[in-house]
């Protein structure tokens, strides 16, 4: 592994949301991430409460699956970005099931970062959610220059 | 016969006559008699003035003749007397007779033209001439008393002889007398005969004048007011399209326009006939025609025809609607307005189109097409509207049905997708939590009895056999649903092969197999969609590796074949038993699964490729070797690869 710009220590302390309307789902998240070390993880399986949860727990990465019922993925995705500064990089990472081509454009057009099939393999998400912080760290040292 | 025919060329050489010439003889035939007349009449007034004046000399000549008669006569007398008493007032006669005989000699001598008169005239002139030289010779002898007594007998003889002359004298003129009477009597006559001849003359004149006359309004009544008649009542004829009178070919005026006028009837009667025909002819047609109903109807939409289809669509007959306005054919919706503005848009546009509910006589309803067209006479005058109906109500019927049928095909499709989509989301959402939860218990074996890690495998193995399975079947179904797009574009197929050489190496590696890669020429392009293609090479290069337990090689190959690129996957494992050939490619139908259980394997690859390679308007198919078996696929071939492109693949 090479050396590393960002500790352990600040990756694993970072804040992280997932919304998943399947407990198992949400649960098997959260196993992942405790494996791996997350501390400051928040898993959340009623979509209407998504944004209210964004707002509040104002997370550095959001762990987003798109099916799911009365508010999808995608309304969560165009309610975030609207919310967020427009010069804030806040990564959504998209789980889903549902591995279109259309699907997947849709998602990165509406703003996800990142995108990964269900069923996922676990190492190749927690790598997934890791770059994604660096990314997100980095950026915010950039800001703050 | 020969008069007939004659009398008939006459005739036909006066008809043939320019009208000119008709003319010039029916004014001239009567002129010409009268002049002749006149001239008749001129020359019998010159013969009996010519007569008169003979008769008139002859008078004259008659009368002088005694003159020189009597003149000689006192004369003589006178002498005598002067003789006997030697008194010269007895001369007297004798001077008197000396003083006019030479002037009435000479009258005489003028007026006689007789030879015979003439001649006995000669003698009395000679015997004037003597008894003049006598009766002088007398007076000589008796001058004085003495020379007379003298003189005697001289003077007797002289007397003598002047009596013989004398006498000889008299009988001359009395021949003279009675020739001249006899000329009277000739030139009476002669006078008479012109006088008789001038009238029977004139009498004839006045009959050939009025027989020229006749004649002349005969050959005019014949040559010209009757054929003129005729060609009138033709021209009546003619105005009434009827047939014409029969006209002779004649060659002047009115029988060249009796013959145009014969042609022109023909021409008409032959267009009239051509046009009553043709006009026939479209009735029948549009009266025939059965799914159109097609109607005139005048300026105000009154129906004024009514053909066939009309009644068969409408269902009433032409006797019922002639007379009825068209608006009855509209339903009470429509009726109000759409009648008249289909009118007042057929008469500004020309014509005017419209689909919807009409009705028919039985008051049931049916979607009609109508097409309205003015129709416009030669002076631009609105005449009225023909009108084409269709009876559209089976096609619309069937056009409904389609539509719904269309509908419910894509309701059925969007369901399908739907429940791929829902299915694909059911199915792998406790997939995901299976495979995630296996996988971090696998992560953390080394905590695990052997038994229990054995287990994790287990599930593990049949976890990802499962996601493979559904895969595959959403792949086949999606395909079937036509829901996945094919999106091609030129594949540079060396390049895809290579791909699938460096992915699929650990594969044929794990079988303990060689991986023969033949590169094809480096323009060697196919029309496909690059991820299907690879996931078809893939599938086969897998599939040959997973079945060839005793060979040593998989070998991968690409060429041209004709417009086609194709692909060849080949092995020199056991092949395939040529009973299952036909079932290779039909899902879940593994072969030798009974005596290969050992190979793992969704049993939808072959199936699967097969659906891929068809959306790519492509073949996949199967040759046995000898040893070994060789499954390939086609592309179509790209159209033109430009030289300097260099497809640069992203990672």
């Amino acid at each position: 592994m090479p050396a590393r710009l960002i500790s352990n220590k600040e990756l694993l302390s970072r804040r992280i949301l997932a919304i998943d309307d399947e407990e198992t789902n949400v649960l098997l998240l959260a196993n992942v991430l405790d494996r791996e070390g997350y501390r400051d993880v928040h898993c959340l399986t009623n979509p209407e409460e998504a944004l209210e949860m964004y707002i509040k727990l104002s997370p550095d990465l959001v762990l987003l699956d798109l099916m799911m019922p009365k508010v999808d993925g995608f309304q969560l995705l165009e309610a975030f970005s609207r919310h967020d500064q427009p010069d804030e990089f806040r990564p959504v990472l998209v789980l889903t099931a549902d591995t279109t081509l259309q699907t997947r454009r849709r998602a990165l057009a509406l703003g996800a970062k990142d995108f990964v099939a269900k069923p996922f393999d676990v190492i190749e998400v927690a790598l997934r959610i890791s770059n994604l912080l660096e990314t997100r760290i980095l950026y915010e040292r950039l800001r703050q220059g | 016969m020969a008069a007939a025919k004659s009398s008939w060329a006459i005739t036909s050489y006066w008809t043939d006559r320019p009208l000119a010439f008709k003319g010039l003889v029916v004014v001239a035939l009567p002129l010409g008699i009268l002049f002749g007349a006149l001239i008749s009449l001129y020359l019998a007034s010159n013969a009996e003035s010519r007569a008169e004046d003979d008769v008139r000399r002859a008078f004259a000549i008659q009368r002088d003749t005694y003159q020189v008669h009597a003149l000689l006569a006192e004369a003589a007398a006178g002498v005598r007397g002067y003789v006997l008493t030697s008194q010269s007032r007895f001369l007297e006669p004798y001077r008197k007779a000396e003083a006019e005989l030479p002037a009435t000699m000479e009258r005489l001598d003028a007026e006689i033209r007789d030879a015979e008169v003439r001649q006995r005239f000669e003698r009395i002139r000679q015997a004037t001439v003597r008894k003049r030289e006598g009766l002088k010779k007398i007076v000589a002898l008796a001058g004085t008393p003495a020379v007379r007594s003298s003189n005697a007998i001289a003077i007797e003889e002289a007397l003598i002889s002047n009596k013989i002359v004398l006498d000889g004298m008299r009988r001359e003129i009395e021949n003279i007398q009675r020739r001249e009477r006899v000329l009277l009597d000739q030139r009476q006559a002669k006078v008479d005969e012109v006088r008789n001849r001038f009238l029977l003359l004139t009498a004839i004149s006045a009959m050939i004048g009025l027989l020229g006359s006749l004649a002349a309004v005969y050959l005019f009544s014949t040559g010209i007011v009757r054929r003129v008649r005729t060609l009138e009542h033709n021209a009546e004829l003619l105005a009434r399209g009827e047939a014409l009178t029969a006209m002779p070919d004649d060659a002047d005026e009115i029988g060249t326009l009796g013959q145009r006028m014969d042609r022109a009837s023909a021409l008409l009667r032959a267009r009239e006939q051509a046009l009553r025909d043709s006009e026939e002819r479209f009735r029948l047609v549009i009266e025939g025609v059965r799914d159109y109903g097609i109607f005139v109807l005048d300026p105000d939409g009154v129906v004024v025809s009514w053909n066939f289809g009309a009644e068969r669509i409408k269902g009433w007959t032409a006797e019922e609607i002639l007379g009825q306005h068209f608006s009855r054919f509209y339903p009470e919706e429509t009726r109000n307005y759409l009648p008249s503005k289909m009118l007042e848009r057929a008469s500004e546009a020309g014509t005017a189109e419209d689909e919807g509910w009409r009705i028919r006589k039985d008051g049931s309803r049916f979607w009609a097409n109508v097409v309205i067209t003015a129709l416009y006479d030669d002076r631009g005058d609105l005449r009225g509207f023909a009108k084409v109906t269709r009876d559209m109500t089976e096609r619309r019927r069937s056009e409904e049905a389609l539509r719904i049928a269309r509908e419910e095909a894509v309701a059925a499709s969007l369901a399908k997708s739907e429940f791929l989509s829902r299915t694909s989301h059911e199915l792998r959402t406790p997939l995901s939590a299976i495979l995630g939860f296996g996988q971090l218990l696998e992560l953390d074996e080394e905590q695990f009895s052997p038994r229990h890690q054995e287990a994790v495998h287990q599930i593990m193995k049949a976890g990802r056999h499962l996601l493979s399975l559904i895969n595959d079947l959403l792949d086949i179904s999606s395909i079937e649903a036509g829901g996945t797009e094919v999106s091609t574009e030129d594949v540079d197929m060396s390049e895809l092969l290579q791909e699938v050489h460096a992915f699929a190496s650990p594969i044929v590696a794990s079988a303990s197999l060689q991986f023969v890669l033949d590169l094809p020429a480096p323009n060697l392009v196919a029309l496909a969609d690059r991820r299907r293609a690879t996931q078809v090479v893939l599938n086969l290069v897998a599939n040959a590796a997973k079945y060839n337990r005793s060979g040593t090689l998989v070998r991968l190959s690409c060429r041209s074949l004709n417009d086609m690129v194709q692909v060849l996957v080949e092995d020199d494992g056991e092949g395939i038993d040529p009973s299952d050939i036909p079932r290779l490619f039909t899902p879940f139908d593994r072969l030798g699964q009974q005596t290969r259980a050992k190979v793992e394997g969704t049993g939808l690859g072959l199936a699967l490729s097969k659906r891929l390679v068809e959306s790519m308007h492509g073949e996949i198919g199967f040759d046995a070797r000898e040893k070994g078996a060789c499954f390939w696929f086609t592309l179509p071939a790209a159209k033109a690869i430009k030289e300097d492109e260099n497809p640069c693949q992203p990672d």
